[in-house]
């Protein structure tokens, strides 16, 4: 598909990002069926089948094409039924989930496992710090803890899928643009 | 093995592990930040809406009253424990937070912009210590 860095520009880039988006879309809104809150009941825990796409996109096109995608689902994602209280959720927590990552894939010594890990953490990190700010009160911080453990299971599982899809693509030829 | 090499690590490394003790020791600091004083038994509830203390009410007391506001919070005292019964929030993840009785704890229902704070008995001239 994208083979070289000269094949993908222009409407390419921003077809094959509108199918991501529409992806990542698809991923969170099923997510809301997968009754996970049923094993661990706290609010805002969910498996974060969204941020798979960040990875790729991450991964293979880079950081701008990432945020983009990002941005557009979160935007999307309100429109189809999260509301604005859903998009200041899932933007706070996206972004910094996405801005931890660009950072971590940088650092050599630590693979998809550790970025997945620490982005979960930093989504669950800007969530609270968004209901913080919308509850005015600190004492919502303290589901944190819980969460951030949870996050070390769901970003490892992440992980672990990223790897497959990943190796996968690798394998077909699929080449990172970045 | 599939004759290309990764351009990126895809296997867990040594490293992650101190990804993962970073994320633990941030959220052990927060979990004792959080730790309620051992001295303090739980007796009064703060019931907040929109950031607002709207009202305390004792957990000896027994009672079952409702929050309105977006939704409706059915709350119930029980047995000196407080829990949110019924609701008609999407996700109903305060619900499913139980019965809570612990001091510093509190159940959150982000839809209905409602919070119910459990507080223990300060210790007398407690408060009165830390500000004069």
């Amino acid at each position: 598909m994208f083979r070289d860095k000269e094949s993908f520009s222009g409407p390419r880039q921003i077809a094959a990002g509108a199918m991501l988006t529409a992806l990542a879309l698809a991923l969170s809104y099923t997510e809301r069926f997968i009754p996970l809150q049923l094993l661990i009941p706290l609010p805002g825990v969910k498996l974060g089948l969204a941020n798979l796409i960040t990875l790729f996109a991450l991964y293979f096109w880079g950081a701008g094409q990432a945020l983009g995608i990002l941005v557009l689902r979160c935007f999307l994602g309100a429109v189809f039924g999260g509301g604005i209280t859903g998009l200041l959720f899932s933007l706070t927590g996206g972004l910094l989930a996405l801005g931890v990552m660009t950072l971590a894939r940088r650092i050599r010594w630590l693979s998809i496992y550790g970025v997945s890990i620490l982005g979960a953490a930093a989504h669950n990190i800007g969530q609270i710090a968004a209901a913080v700010l919308l509850m005015h009160s600190v004492y919502v911080a303290a589901y944190l803890p819980w969460l951030l453990l949870v996050s070390l299971l769901t970003g490892s599982l992440m992980a672990f899928c990223a790897a497959g899809c990943f190796r996968g693509l690798l394998s077909a030829g699929f080449r990172p643009t970045t | 093995m599939h004759g290309f090499s990764e351009p990126f690590p895809l296997k867990p490394r040594l490293g992650d592990l101190l990804a993962v003790l970073l994320v633990a020791v941030l959220g052990v600091g927060v979990f004792l930040a959080f730790l309620p004083g051992s001295s303090q038994t739980p007796q009064t509830l703060e019931i907040y809406q929109d950031g607002q203390l709207l009202r305390r009410v004792s957990l000896t007391e027994d009672q079952t009253f409702v929050m309105e506001g977006a939704y409706k919070n059915t709350v119930e005292i029980r047995g000196g424990r407080v829990a949110i019964v019924e609701s008609d929030c999407p996700g109903e993840d305060c619900v499913h937070s139980g019965w809570c009785n612990t001091p510093g704890q509190s159940i959150v229902c982000l839809p209905n912009r409602v919070e119910l704070r459990i507080l223990g008995t300060p210790q007398e001239g407690e408060v009165d210590g830390v500000s004069g």
